[in-house]
């Protein structure tokens, strides 16, 4: 009997990482094939600004950045956001009632005066108790809100929604750093289609080796240090494959929370973000499909492979380990609380071919790697491992991830992603990275996804821990 | 041996060798169980496929290095000469001669043309677009660009391109053509209309918007918007018409075209056209549009349309749609009533703002009220000082330069006057 539920088992795994190449070689593809039809489609930066720039029809945006505690930074972050080359947007900074002097910076940089401001609370947040606007022209696209401790993110994105007046709106950290012409990028695929656009993703980097100037990345560099290298080849990996894949079938699972462009109304008949969730992103933009779909309506959901907006990732393991698991927990929480969408092709191709792929390769994979690493050591103990043919199992699998990620640096060259200030070197750091990622960076990612899992299911308090910002190299 | 044949020598070596290392796989593994067999495969196919990745890489780079240093080239060549081009100094009809001193030649000691073959005339292209679209002057002459692009036979080229070339051709060539102002023939744009291709097809519309003759521009009197219209054709539509109106020629009818269409979101860009370019003379064809019509959406354009453009004659039936229609369309013909500025309309507005609970219109309404000329900022103040507490925020707006200032921001303020500049112009 024994031995039935082990070749059960041995075909199981077999049949499952069959399924799971099958599927990275499906996104490998749909990813070429939107390469394809961006190639016709993008046109470079100044074609589309002289396009949008001088036309009244260009759609103003909102952009919205809650701050906590953020005096070290906040004013070289303001100063960064206004530095967008875009014709008509506003900024709504938003003080989650920062205990430091990160308010007083505020009003002290932009001459802040209180105004009064009739906010419908179109979305859950916690009271807003004050908005204020700059009595300098220069600063009137800034509105900053002072509202009541909210704790969360996403309580502070609620209560931006509340209080911008366009009919798109950006959601950002305050501490990211915005390309220029990130708007422009952005704004080209809501102009572009002829179906309503609810949300459009943007690629998102780590700032960690960059060299900012004025609030500019002006040079892109892979950072050396091995927990940031490993993440900029994960992100790249990510955007330019998984997401543009899923973007070519208006399938796009996620529009991350760093940088993400989202229709005003359907957000707020979606009901915002939910500040108790730990993948509020995630969390709202299937809010919004649902509500999309279930009033019959169409939709359009786009992804800009171009690097739009670089973030300090965490550097140490501690960090990293914390992060991952919050977003592990996210993904068990998205699970469960949108099961109804899942293998439901009333939802789309969302429904019916993003979702059971995120459970199936995403949710489940690590709970299959933790069992059959103790499987392989049960299994070396007691002599039952064939090691020539186990050897090569494991070496088609490392040989298979190595070509995924070769393929995100081919498709990173031709689609210039991202202007690597010094190539070569950029370039073999990644190539380091993809060579040494499956027995360093992965195992660890493992580990975590299984402990947030393991903390969702024993119901452990989630304790949000911002990640502990070192600073980008500054040339003043 | 030619450059081909030796690609198809290499091609064919590289095919010989997966076939071997695939036998190889087969033969090495024939005793292993099948799972083994398949993995041994993968791996091959992998390590293939990775193989050519690298010399796809290799190409690539060399093929960008070899374009940069193209680009490099004519960029040191050319490049003064296209900044002097598109610069406010050559604000003046230039000659091929005054245009030949600026680049630095003389063509009558050159032997052949002055750019050789298709890549030098792409990349001259390429850059000469860059200028054009970022530097150039509001005074610098069209004229002297087109001079220019004759003189290194660009016209010439970029007609080729779009007969022969594929649809990426195609559409790049046309839309370089379009945004340098280049007259197109009418058999190229004839024929690119029947193209099975969406992008190219609308490229030759908006092109044939752009220059056709009066009576050639009613033959395009078709639906042919009303499938997958966006934001972007009303751009490209409005610099066609823009570029129409500069060369002296009649704009289109475009409320018939509204009328044509059947998508309400085709028929709202066509009456938002009219409105952008003060088209008032065909006003009174939206009238049918306006009666029969139960799209809220184009109601409000059109609402928004006679407001923006004056036209009187529809001030009853806005007064009459107001007590109608829903919240939006109410706004949209509430800044209509005080754009046109009868005096006759204070009562229709007070209305708007007594028969409704809904914040944003009540503040609308109040604005609009306040706006409207000397009998309107009594009114206002009249109904401030017998404000009840609830109604005290809208008010306050009103009282608050900063807050004022935001509210005047008005996007279609560059081409027509807002509610706050109607009586004080």
């Amino acid at each position: 009997m024994w031995l039935t539920i082990y070749y059960i088992f041995c075909y199981l795994v077999f049949g499952y990482t069959m399924l799971l190449i099958a599927g990275y070689i499906w996104l490998v593809f749909m990813s070429r094939l939107a390469q394809k039809q961006l190639d016709i489609n993008l046109p470079d930066d100044e074609t589309i600004k002289y396009l949008m720039q001088g036309s009244p029809l260009t759609p103003a945006v909102s952009i919205i950045a809650p701050a906590f505690n953020e005096e070290v930074t906040i004013i070289d972050s303001v100063n960064s956001i206004m530095q967008i080359d875009y014709p008509d947007y506003e900024i709504v900074i938003v003080n989650d009632e920062s205990t430091d002097r990160t308010m007083e910076l505020l009003i002290e940089e932009y001459k802040l005066v209180e105004v009064p401001y009739d906010i419908a609370m179109r979305v859950q947040s916690k009271p807003i108790k004050r908005v204020l606007k700059s009595t300098d022209e220069r600063y009137s696209k800034l509105i900053v809100v002072d509202k009541v401790h909210g704790g969360r993110k996403a309580d502070g994105s609620n209560a931006g929604i509340n209080v911008c007046s366009n009919k798109y709106f950006v959601c950002t950290d305050v501490d990211c750093i915005i390309e220029p012409m990130a708007l422009y990028r952005m704004m080209w695929f809501v102009i572009n289609s002829h179906k309503p656009m609810i949300g459009v993703g943007a690629t998102m980097l780590m700032s960690n080796a960059c060299i900012v100037e004025n609030g500019k990345v002006v040079e892109a560099a892979v950072p050396s240090a091995p927990i940031p290298m490993f993440q900029q080849l994960e992100y790249l990996r990510s955007f330019l494959i998984s997401k543009l894949g899923w973007s070519r079938i208006n399938a796009l699972p996620n529009i991350s929370g760093g940088f993400g462009l989202f229709d005003t109304d359907v957000a707020v008949k979606s009901g915002g973000y939910d500040p108790m969730s730990m993948a509020e992103d995630v969390d709202m933009l299937l809010r919004m499909v649902t509500y999309m779909k279930n009033s019959g309506q169409d939709f359009q959901l786009a992804l800009v492979p171009k690097v739009c907006c670089w973030t300090e990732g965490p550097g140490s393991l501690k960090q990293l380990a914390r992060q991952r698991t919050r977003w592990a927990r996210g993904l068990f929480e998205i699970v469960s609380n949108h099961r109804k969408l899942f293998f439901n092709p009333h939802y789309g191709p969302i429904g019916g071919l993003t979702l059971p792929y995120l459970f199936l390769f995403e949710f489940i994979a690590p709970i299959f790697e933790m069992v059959g690493f103790f499987f392989t050591i049960w299994l070396a103990l007691t002599g039952g491992v064939n090691w020539s043919a186990a050897f090569l199992i494991f070496g088609t699998i490392y040989v298979f991830s190595a070509f995924i990620s070769f393929f995100v640096i081919f498709f990173d060259y031709k689609l210039k992603a991202v202007n690597w200030k010094h190539t070569k070197a950029s370039y073999l750091k990644l190539l380091l990275a993809t060579l040494l990622e499956p027995f360093i960076y992965h195992p660890i990612i493992t580990y975590c996804s299984n402990v947030g899992y393991w903390r969702f299911i024993v119901n452990t308090t989630a304790v949000w821990t911002p990640i502990k910002r070192t600073g980008v190299k500054k040339r003043s | 041996m030619g450059t081909i044949s030796f690609i198809r020598y290499y091609i064919s070596l590289f095919m010989a060798y997966c076939k071997f290392l695939f036998a190889f796989v087969i033969y090495k593994f024939a005793d292993y169980p099948d799972e083994v067999k398949v993995a041994a495969m993968i791996s091959a196919l992998c390590v293939m496929i990775i193989v050519v990745m690298i010399l796809v890489l290799f190409v690539m780079s060399w093929k960008n290095k070899r374009t940069q240093r193209l680009r490099d080239r004519i960029e040191k060549k050319y490049g003064k000469g296209m900044e002097y081009i598109v610069s406010q100094e050559a604000s003046e009809l230039l000659s091929e001669e005054d245009i030949e001193r600026a680049f630095g030649f003389d063509r009558s000691e050159l032997d052949g043309p002055l750019l050789k073959n298709n890549r030098e005339k792409h990349m001259f292209v390429e850059i000469f677009y860059l200028y054009f679209i970022s530097k150039r002057s509001e005074l610098s002459k069209t004229e002297n660009s087109h001079t220019m692009l004759r003189m290194f036979d660009i016209p010439d080229y970029l007609e080729k391109e779009i007969s022969l070339g594929s649809m990426k051709h195609k559409a790049n060539a046309l839309s370089k053509m379009r945004t340098f102002k280049l007259p197109i023939s009418p058999w190229v744009i004839n024929k690119l209309l029947n193209s099975k291709y969406m992008r190219v097809q609308r490229l030759a519309m908006y092109s044939n918007v752009m220059s056709s003759s009066d009576s050639a521009l009613d033959y395009f009197e078709t639906d042919f918007f009303d499938k997958n219209c966006c934001i972007k054709d009303e751009i490209e539509l409005g610099f066609s018409l823009q570029r129409r109106r500069k060369m002296g020629l009649k704009l289109p009818n475009l409320a018939r075209w509204a009328h044509i269409q059947s998508n309400e979101k085709t028929q709202c860009m066509f009456v938002r056209l009219m409105r952008r370019f003060n088209e008032i003379e065909y006003c009174g064809e939206l009238k049918d549009l306006y009666n029969d019509s139960k799209k809220k959406k184009l109601i409000e354009e059109i609402s928004r349309t006679w407001g923006y453009l004056r036209y009187i004659e529809s001030e009853e039936l806005l007064k009459k749609a107001l007590l109608t229609q829903p919240d939006d369309t109410k706004v949209a013909i509430m800044h209509a009533l005080t754009r046109l500025a009868t005096g006759n309309s204070l009562d229709a507005l007070l209305d708007g703002f007594k028969n409704t609970t809904n914040p944003h219109v009540r503040y609308e309404a109040l604005r609009c009220i306040y706006n409207y000329g000397p009998e309107g900022r009594a009114l206002f103040q009249e109904l401030e000082k017998n404000s009840t507490d609830a109604d005290k925020k809208y008010f306050d707006f009103f009282n608050n330069p900063i807050t004022l200032e935001k509210i005047r921001l008005d996007k279609e303020q560059a081409y027509h006057p807002s509610v706050e500049t109607v009586f004080n112009g």
